[in-house]
């Protein structure tokens, strides 16, 4: 079944990859589902854990990371035999774990207001992009990581920084040859590095139940460094501890730590 | 079914076309990774043309620059970015949208501010989304647009001022209006192919209501003129169809350029600068009633000064008598104009001027050496240190280690800084080494001293950078000479064969060979000499401007030949390109040789080549002449014959070459819009855009050890593309395989520790070069699918490091920092930081082997110590030794402490679950947490609340301060490690004993009662992989 499934997206590929005519911006983003599994069994998954690593300087970091369509989520690092959480969201409360004190500190408001417009970006924010009323725009196409790539501009709820609206934007790139996303950029909007472009690559897609993940992810910013996270599994619909995610009195959970 | 047996098909079809022709590969799809990097400087700055706020969000400001694009600030002026990398960096207006004030934001290209070394423009573009993505709009024919205005109640009807072109004739001038959002436009207001728009203004309460300010100018190579019968101040009150002077109360004559604005606050209120034939008649004109009449106030230098440069006035928005009039030190007035003083201490030369929305004590500069901003009306004022849009014309580099970048700049001296620093290139970096316009500036290459220029060589600097000392040594005219005539950007170079030579070019070359203390007359005039181009005197029009930068028939670039110092080459402005084979005896105009050249088309830049005595490319700018095509032309027999190697994609006009050391047919072309890379000898030219904007690029560099190739632009500062030798490698043979790895030289692991910079976020930084080891392969196509690994195995095939592989089309470079796994630590309440450290592979020739799917490629990677050390073999050896030390004892300290935690929960359980193993469980806990407690922190968080360090914290204390460095352990150290090992051992004994004793009864009452014991992991399982040193 792995096999068949694997020559027919290969098969999918190679058709886009030659499609002479000029596409929509629907067009080439309900390719990209459909080379990657289906819309439909997209918009049927839960919730995705990824397990994976990234290698800081030669100390590798293990990661968990998990998202659900109920809007839940957080990525776990563990380090010396700690945890610590990051982007924790438990139906309520965003917080990460401090590095000096290993303790939970919750965001601003205005973060954890952004965040929950984000909630309905599930498994991404381009399946049901027209149902979010956002808006996506085929800008062109551009060669990008060395290759042609149809670049799709999608505009989402503003968010608030500093007390002022900003459109949310975010640009998508999406393999002529392939129809695979294969990078994204978005502006940065406050901080330090206001106005530099962060980037993420998508490559290594491989299959799961059905399902095609890119399992590396090099996440930086345009034009200079850059770290992967290499994906070791995905795991769809996963369980997972929900006390966890729940904004914490004290220090994460005794076993968090093992 | 039939999309399958369609895409078996097809492949097999790709296959045959793609093997019948070459593979030519376009921009980022051979370039890939491979990235430049931009490092300033930012100190000094560069030209600002334009600058534009938000209409209610003080805190953006945007800066239109002469040569370095549109850079966007969100914080109220305090840093800036830039926004328009890709597209003509030569701005003329930024205008914010008033109905979309967010986003939408349109540009007008092309400086209006028309020096003699203005970049171009070529049009308009519109962002909708504040910068993020840019549309050229169909603005076609335009060279240089003064004001983008946008009906204020109509966000469709828009008018553009054009003012041009500037070295010739033009239809596309005046006042433009486009009904449809800028779909379309129409001529509205056009005199003649010499007049343009130098500015266009709105009633703001009346929209229908426009002002033109009209200007005939002209430049070229040899002169400009400002003025003419058809200058003039034009009013329109029906929306730009018909337009009338507004000249009651102007003197008779000719006019110049004039500089015009209405005041926001009252607008019957306008004030002109008039440039008039009479210089009586030069000053500021005040119109109380829209226009009807005028009355002169105020004729001070501050407000006349170079009409071509400075016609701009800015009025407070809230204050009708509070005007900023741009000049060389700006003036404010406060009464309406009848008074000025100087606007405040910045950098001279003043283009624009924003009053800040909410307070107009805090006002915005725009000056050639960057934007200045005040808090108190111009009473203090400081530079924004974050826009790295200097304008360089000539660079150099040296040999030291790191090499320096040497350069001069548009009205910001001549400078030397470093091509890598400690944090990075910061402004402390960076030297001064001349004064005013600073040109070509160069490094004896044995002693400490440089040369640099200003203007015309009316200062040829020789320092000596050790001794402080300073001498002036230009040549001089001597008895039987004519006037030396130096072009603004004199030649000066050295010589490969002779430290001490130097040579200089007037309408002669001149030569020394004692660093300018004596010259010689090495030529006879090798310009046209064309006196009719001479009359500098004469020139600027209504406003005489003699600067020395319109001085013509020049000797303008000379390179002696590094294979033969006999060969030297020689090109002018004027358009000859001369040659000599003898030292300068006999020189050959080979000008004749070159076809479909047009006549005088300027020489900047002659290369000879490394490679063979009769190659050199000569390269010829036109655009003082209207001619913006590329001209770059190769000779194989000293100029006798000469092939173009211009292709149909290259944008821009032409000025910067280089060639490469090693492979003939790697050659580099700088244009007026970026850089360009040939592999082919010029057969085809791919544009490189990785972190290089689309910039003028006046001069480039290779310093030879390092291959990196050194760009000098002209408004984004000094750019390094870091060692081109990959594409050296690049042949159509290897361009057809599906993986290369390009061959590297053997990497050094440079023994140097430093810390850091001082630079705040405010600051601009320059990136360094990184020195880590290098993985660099060609891959035919984009790895998207399957997985893609890369590791380093040493020679026993363990694995060192798993390193990240680039996926990307073309050229992919992978850092190997040559670190090696970092030691697994014991687990404990707390970071201990120490672990976080890697220990350094030792040098030897490494294996990398990369996985693509199913395939495996492998190749091999050299890393070697520094040659400069000071370390013996054997303090290495000790290094390497104590280091392992270490980290074995830290990961066997780890085991113990799994252990310890395995034993602990299993007992905890055990107690919870029968209460008969209370006491003995209780004891064993005991045991072991007191043990844990000495191994591990326990208690405490990662800063100023730490416990006490115990056996884990301190090995790794010591771990770190060891294997961080290079030299070998002191005696301090191994005294250290002595103390620390025994405790270990105390440790490990410990432990022994409570397996042997505590929990050896426990195991055996809970085997009795047929309870199942767990498993611990054997210790190489419990580390993984771990890779030892």
């Amino acid at each position: 079944m792995k096999v068949l499934k694997a020559l027919l997206f290969v098969a999918l590929t190679i058709t886009i990859g030659n499609n002479s005519y000029a596409q929509t911006v629907d067009e080439i983003i309900d390719l990209y589902y459909e080379v990657t599994g289906g819309k439909d069994a997209w918009n049927k998954i839960e919730g995705i854990k990824y397990i994976g690593k990234v290698n800081q300087g030669g100390m590798e970091i293990p990661l968990e990371m998990v998202q659900t369509k109920s809007g839940e989520s957080y990525t776990k690092a563990s380090v010396q035999g700690m945890s610590f959480m990051q982007g924790v969201y438990d139906g309520e409360t965003l917080w990460n774990t401090n590095f000096m004190t290993m303790k939970p500190e919750k965001v601003t408001s205005e973060d954890l207001e952004n965040h929950k417009l984000n909630l309905n970006d599930f498994p991404d924010a381009l399946i049901n992009y027209k149902v979010n009323e956002y808006t996506a725009e085929l800008v062109g196409t551009e060669t990008f990581d060395g290759t042609d790539a149809y670049k799709i501009k999608l505009v989402k709820e503003p968010v608030t920084i500093d007390g002022e609206k900003v459109d949310d934007v975010e640009f998508y790139y999406f393999e002529v040859d392939s129809g695979a996303l294969i990078g994204s950029q978005k502006e940065m909007v406050s901080g330090p590095m206001a106005g530099a472009i962060s980037e993420t690559k998508f490559s290594d897609y491989e299959e799961v139940e059905g399902l095609y993940f890119p399992m590396t992810m090099t996440q930086g910013v345009k034009d200079g460094q850059s770290q992967s996270i290499i994906i070791e599994s995905v795991e769809i619909n996963p369980s997972y501890d929900k006390a966890m995610l729940m904004f914490p009195t004290e220090e994460p959970a005794e076993e968090d730590k093992k | 079914m039939k999309k399958l047996s369609f895409a078996i098909i097809l492949p097999v079809l790709f296959a045959l076309q793609t093997n019948a022709q070459d593979v030519m590969l376009k921009g980022k799809e051979m370039f890939g990774d491979m990235t430049a990097r931009q490092i300033g400087p930012a100190l000094m700055s560069g030209r600002i043309s334009d600058l534009e706020g938000h209409p209610t969000n003080s805190r953006i400001v945007y800066a239109g620059t002469a040569g370095g694009g549109v850079w966007k600030s969100t914080n109220g002026g305090a840093s800036f970015s830039s926004i328009f990398d890709d597209y003509i960096q030569s701005i003329g207006v930024v205008t914010v949208d008033p109905h979309d004030p967010d986003n939408t934001v349109w540009v007008g290209t092309g400086e209006t501010w028309t020096r003699n070394s203005t970049s171009l423009g070529d049009g308009i573009y519109k962002t909708s989304d504040g910068g993020q993505t840019w549309k050229k709009l169909p603005f076609e024919g335009s060279e240089r647009v003064c004001n983008i205005i946008i009906h204020p109640e109509n966000k469709d009807i828009i008018y553009v001022g054009e003012l041009g072109a500037l070295w010739g004739d033009s239809k596309t001038r005046g006042v433009y209006k486009s009904t449809d959002g800028g779909a379309t436009w129409e001529n509205v207001f056009f005199i003649d192919q010499t007049t343009g728009c130098s500015e266009l203004a709105m009633d703001p309460n009346n929209p229908n209501i426009l002002y033109a300010s009209m200007w005939e100018f002209r430049r070229t190579a040899w002169s400009f003129n400002s003025g003419g019968d058809k200058s003039g101040l034009f009013k329109s009150t029906d929306g730009g169809i018909t337009w009338n002077k507004i000249h009651n109360g102007f003197p008779s004559g000719k006019l110049g350029r004039i500089a015009f604005a209405v005041a926001p606050s009252n607008s019957e209120i306008l004030y002109c600068v008039l440039e008039t034939e009479e210089d009586e008649g030069k000053g500021l004109y005040k119109s109380e009633d829209a226009g009807k009449s005028w009355t002169k106030l105020n004729g001070d230098f501050g407000l006349v000064v170079r009409p071509f440069y400075f016609s701009k006035i800015v009025v407070d928005p809230k204050n009708p008598d509070v005007l900023v009039k741009a000049g060389l030190f700006g003036s404010i007035s406060r009464d309406g104009g009848k008074t000025f003083k100087d606007a405040g201490r910045m950098h001279p030369d003043i283009h624009d001027i924003l009053f800040d929305i909410k307070d107009s004590e805090r006002m915005y500069f725009a000056t050639d050496g960057g934007v200045y901003r005040t808090w108190d009306g111009g009473n203090t004022l400081d530079i924004v240190t974050s826009l790295p849009v200097s304008q360089f014309y000539h660079i150099s580099v040296d040999n030291a280690e790191p090499y320096n970048i040497y350069g001069g700049l548009q009205d910001n001296g001549s400078w030397y800084g470093p091509s890598n620093s400690p944090g990075g290139i910061e402004a402390r970096d960076w030297n001064t080494v001349g004064f005013g316009d600073g040109f070509r500036v160069l490094k004896h290459s044995t002693k400490p001293i440089i040369y640099s220029e200003m203007q015309g060589a009316e200062n040829v600097w020789r320092y000596d950078t050790e001794k402080m000392q300073n001498k002036t040594i230009q040549p001089l005219q001597v008895d039987g000479d004519p006037k030396l005539r130096f072009n603004w950007n004199a030649p000066i170079s050295l010589s490969e064969h002779n430290p001490d030579r130097i040579y200089i070019g007037s309408q002669f070359v001149h030569m020394s060979n004692d660093m300018g203390n004596t010259w010689t007359k090495i030529s006879g005039d090798l310009t046209t000499n064309d006196s009719a181009k001479q009359n500098q005197e004469d020139s600027g029009g209504l406003s005489k401007d003699n600067s020395g930068a319109e001085n013509h028939c020049t000797v303008f670039t000379i390179s002696e030949s590094s294979l033969d110092e006999k060969i030297i080459w020689a090109g002018t402005d004027d358009g000859n390109v001369q040659v000599t084979q003898n030292g300068g005896k006999t020189w050959d105009n080979v000008t004749g040789n070159i076809t479909g050249l047009p006549a005088n088309t300027w020489c900047y830049h002659i290369e000879p080549s490394v490679h063979d005595k009769g190659t050199a490319y000569a390269v010829f700018d036109g655009h003082t002449k209207n001619d913006k095509n590329p001209y770059c032309y190769k000779t194989t027999d000293f100029g006798t014959t000469w092939n173009s190697i211009i292709t149909d994609n290259i944008e821009g006009f032409t000025r910067s070459f280089q060639e490469d050391f090693e492979s003939p047919d790697l050659l580099f072309l700088g244009t007026e819009t970026g850089l360009y890379i040939t592999i082919n000898g010029g057969k085809s030219w791919s544009k490189f855009t990785n972190n290089v904007p689309a910039t003028a690029i006046h001069h480039m560099e290779m310093q030879a050890a390092t291959n990196d190739l050194v760009m000098g632009t002209h408004g984004r500062g000094i750019i390094i593309l870091d060692d081109v030798s990959p594409l050296r490698a690049l042949t159509q043979e290897v361009l057809a395989k599906d993986v290369y790895f390009i061959p590297t030289d053997a990497f050094t692991m440079v023994e140097e520790s430093n810390f850091g910079g001082t630079s705040s976020e405010l600051q601009f930084v320059g990136a360094n070069s990184n020195r880590n080891a290098k993985v660099i392969y060609y891959l035919k196509k984009r790895h998207t699918f399957g997985k893609m690994k890369m590791e380093v195995q040493d020679q026993y095939g363990n694995v060192v490091s798993e390193l990240s592989p680039g996926k990307a089309k073309g050229i992919n470079i992978v850092d190997w920092n040559y670190m090696m796994k970092a030691p697994k630590m014991a687990s404990g309440k707390t970071f201990t930081f120490g672990g976080f450290t890697s220990p350094r592979a030792p040098a030897g020739t490494y294996k990398v082997v990369m996985t693509k799917g199913k395939e495996r490629y492998e190749t091999e990677l050299v890393v070697k110590y520094d040659e400069s050390s000071v370390i013996t073999k054997e303090e290495r050896e000790n290094h390497t030794m104590v280091t392992r030390k270490l980290y074995d004892l830290s990961e066997d300290l780890a085991y113990q402490v799994y252990q310890m935690d395995e034993m602990i929960s299993f007992t905890e359980k055990l107690k919870k679950d029968n209460p008969a193993f209370n006491k003995l469980g209780s004891d064993l806990i005991g045991q072991l947490t007191t043990l844990k407690n000495k191994s591990v922190i326990t208690t405490g968080d990662n800063y100023v609340g730490a416990a006490e360090p115990q056996l884990r914290e301190k090995l790794a204390k010591l771990y770190s301060k060891v294997a961080s460095g290079f030299t070998p352990p002191s005696a301090s150290e191994m005294e250290n490690l002595k103390l620390l090992e025994q405790q270990f051992d105390e440790g490990k004994n410990t432990l022994d004993n409570i397996k042997k004793s505590a929990w050896s009864k426990l195991v055996k009452k809970a085997e009795k009662e047929g309870l199942e014991i767990p498993s611990m992991k054997e210790k190489n399982d419990f580390l993984g992989k771990a890779i030892k040193p």
